[in-house]
């Protein structure tokens, strides 16, 4: 059997090696000196907590001499947080499953000092499962428990920063979320106001001025919506669909696109709409989700050119895309684009929030569509698709 | 196994160790999957909480007293005893000791809230910050079980709530058995505990070295991968392992606890069980408790050490049942 043969040879060298050494040499076969001198310490107790036998090694470490050690209690030589562990985890686990492996103890040295190190102990049994005594092997570990002991640290004062963090950015959020909803009330007097004085107004320039009053009223309320789904999104509230599938989406992007064109005079937006199949959306989200790529559309587009609607349902899905020409977006910009807050160069007037795309995309995520955009020197466009089920 | 060299038995990168699973999934991802646990309430690492069944076989619902202190009622008989485990380990300290008394009594088992099996998401900081808060549990699980006149038997800092328990729910318990009881573990002006602040200060430092496994026990958790082998050996030291932060503050109102005034309050027949050499509760300690205690039993165990209801469970059963 080559087992056997094995095994043979292996004897044959642990001969050589012993009759190599010198006679006061450590002999390899020599159990006495592998338990004193062993690269660990062990104890060896009794089942009231005294030492019964202790290792030259674990003597060397602490510097107590084997009589001051054997038939003392083993707790004599702990500091008292080890005492307390030992005597409220380790004996009882001893007790219920018989080892204990891997545990932090610290020893104090005859010097008074703390000897960190970690342990593993067994317990001896008889046949009955009575326990006769305890083993335990020492491993010297103050680097190891001083590393913890940082990585402890550490990681404290990151939780400790991260709740801070969550905690700040909760309270601004809730911040916008609050003045979110009181802008709202002012701003319905205004368009009220507005309404009334229609009723009255006699001159064009009368009516010019009420005319931009209620598109700026709209342009609010549009930026006011963004501010509160975003707000709620990030307090975990989430945008909330009442889809619908029955209901026609294409009056419902009719509606929008005018209300946008009303807005912008002078500009000029195209719609082409081919829905031959029920959308099973949420029509007042995906008419924000087009009035924000539109919106988008007009401030960053070139002036001069038209703003393009396409809304078609093909292959199973809902497809609306968005384009405009002038200037490509930048490379760098494509990244954070659908990011909270990312504003491009445009003119003041024309200034947002930053949140029209990211709101957008959100409304498409929840859709469980997606939105994607590709700019070239020709275009800039915008496509949403979403499963029509 | 012939002389093999060293290096052919050392596998590199031993078989999917906690560590390495740990590196592969990178530090942010660790710190989201831990927050997105500590959101969701501890509990959720530890799989058996929510609903779990009660000894009768009864479902019972979520954050029912049975559920959240992992009740187990056992026995045949028609009197209770409950059987209160102290800080370290849980309701199986009690494991040699309760089956003796299982024919006479109705016994009943359970977990502080923070050890074994208990309901983690129901530990509230503020109401376990007194031994007050243990003790409303344990009236609790006595209205919920309809105990009268029943036996108390508290381990270690058990005793006390099982002290403050008596005064809250005359008629509850009609005996209490404290096993290694102290009143105060600090020492105070002219009184000996056996502990400084300091001591105490240290041990709660300590207590972060020795996390029993928690945080490897975490790792498998966000794998989602139960079916490693080596977690059945992890399960072993569960019988001690709760959340370090809970153990941490469950050891700050044990040791700092003083209980002095209460004892005067304990109208009913109380028995003492002192063992030899115990350094969390000195022979002092026991005796100072038996004085105030109007009419205690005061006995000294031969066994050594604070935990004699798993080293000398017959001597603890033989005094107990000359008591009760």
């Amino acid at each position: 059997m080559p087992q056997f043969e094995r095994s043979r040879r292996s004897d044959r060298r642990h001969e050589d090696v012993r009759l190599s050494g010198a006679v006061d040499s450590p002999r390899i076969d020599d159990f006495e000196d592998m338990f004193d001198n062993a690269p660990c310490g062990y104890v060896t107790l009794l089942t009231n907590g005294r030492i019964a036998r202790v290792n030259r090694t674990l003597l060397g470490w602490t510097g107590h001499t084997s009589d001051q050690m054997i038939g003392k209690p083993l707790s004599g030589f702990l500091n008292m947080a080890g005492r307390i562990y030992y005597e409220t985890h380790i004996a009882p686990l001893l007790r219920m499953q018989g080892f204990f492996d891997g545990f932090a103890i610290d020893m104090v040295t005859a010097s008074g000092e703390h000897l960190q190190m970690i342990a593993s102990a067994t317990d001896g049994r008889d046949a009955g499962g009575k326990t006769l005594f305890t083993r335990i092997a020492l491993i010297k570990a103050v680097d190891r428990r001083l590393y913890e002991r940082g990585l402890l640290e550490a990681r404290d004062m990151a939780a400790t920063g991260l709740a801070r963090e969550r905690e700040n950015s909760e309270l601004r959020e809730q911040f916008i979320a609050v003045l979110g909803h009181d802008l709202r009330n002012p701003l319905a007097s205004i368009s009220a106001g507005a309404r009334i004085l229609g009723r009255d107004a006699t001159t064009e320039k009368q009516h010019q001025i009420l005319a931009m009053l209620e598109t700026t009223v709209m342009r609010m309320a549009g930026l006011i919506d963004n501010v509160l789904d975003f707000a709620r999104g990030r307090l975990g509230g989430g945008i909330v669909l009442a889809r619908n599938a029955n209901a026609p989406v294409e009056q419902m992007l009719h509606q929008v696109i005018d209300e946008l064109r009303l807005s912008s005079p002078g500009r000029q937006i195209e719609a082409v709409y081919a829905i031959d199949a029920p959308v099973n959306c949420d029509r007042i989200r995906i008419g924000q989700l087009v009035s924000n790529l539109v919106g988008n559309a007009l401030s960053h587009g070139a002036t001069n050119e038209p703003v393009r609607v396409r809304a078609v349902t093909e292959d199973g899905l809902f497809k609306l895309s968005v384009a405009n020409g002038g200037e490509p977006i930048p490379e760098a910009a494509m990244e954070k684009l659908f990011e909270p807050f990312f504003r491009g160069e445009v003119r003041a007037s024309r200034q947002g929030l930053g949140l029209g795309l990211h709101i957008a995309s959100q409304i498409a995520k929840a859709h469980e569509g997606s939105l994607n955009v590709t700019s070239t020197a020709e275009e800039t466009r915008f496509t949403f698709v979403m499963p029509l089920r | 196994m012939g002389l093999r060299p060293l290096a052919d038995l050392v596998t590199i990168g031993h078989r999917a160790s906690n560590s390495i699973y740990v590196r592969g999934l990178g530090f942010h991802a660790i710190q989201r999957e831990l927050i997105r646990l500590l959101s969701a309430g501890v509990s959720g690492a530890r799989g058996s909480n929510g609903d779990s069944l009660a000894a009768n076989g009864r479902r019972v619902q979520d954050m029912s007293v049975v559920a959240r202190n992992n009740v187990r009622v056992r026995g045949t008989g028609e009197k209770a005893m409950v059987f209160a485990h102290g800080f370290g380990c849980d309701q199986n300290m009690w494991r040699f000791v309760e089956p003796a008394f299982a024919e006479d009594f109705k016994t009943v088992l359970f977990d502080h809230v923070g050890a074994g099996g208990s309901d983690l998401k129901a530990y509230d900081k503020s109401k376990y910050a007194t031994l007050a808060g243990y003790a409303d549990d344990v009236v609790e699980i006595g209205r919920e079980l309809g105990m009268k006149d029943a036996v108390f038997v508290g381990h270690s800092v058990s005793s006390m709530i099982g002290a403050l328990a008596v005064q809250k729910a005359p008629g509850m318990f009609g005996k209490l058995v404290m096993v290694g009881p102290s009143a105060r573990y600090m020492d105070d002006d002219g009184y000996v505990g056996g502990f400084s602040e300091q001591q105490i200060e240290e041990l709660l430092q300590f207590l972060d070295s020795n996390h029993m496994g928690w945080s490897a026990q975490m790792a498998p958790a966000i794998m989602g991968n139960p079916d490693r082998p080596e977690l059945g050996e992890e399960l072993t030291n569960s019988f001690c392992r709760t959340d370090p932060e809970i153990a941490k503050a469950f050891a700050r109102v044990t040791f700092k606890s003083d209980n002095r005034a209460d004892l005067a309050k304990v109208d009913i027949p109380t028995l003492i069980l002192q063992c030899s050499e115990d350094i969390i509760a000195a022979k002092e300690v026991g005796e100072f408790v038996h004085r105030g205690i109007p009419g205690s039993e005061f006995i000294i165990l031969e066994a050594t050490g604070h935990c004699p209801n798993l080293s000398a469970p017959d001597e603890v059963i033989a005094a107990m049942k000359t008591f009760v």
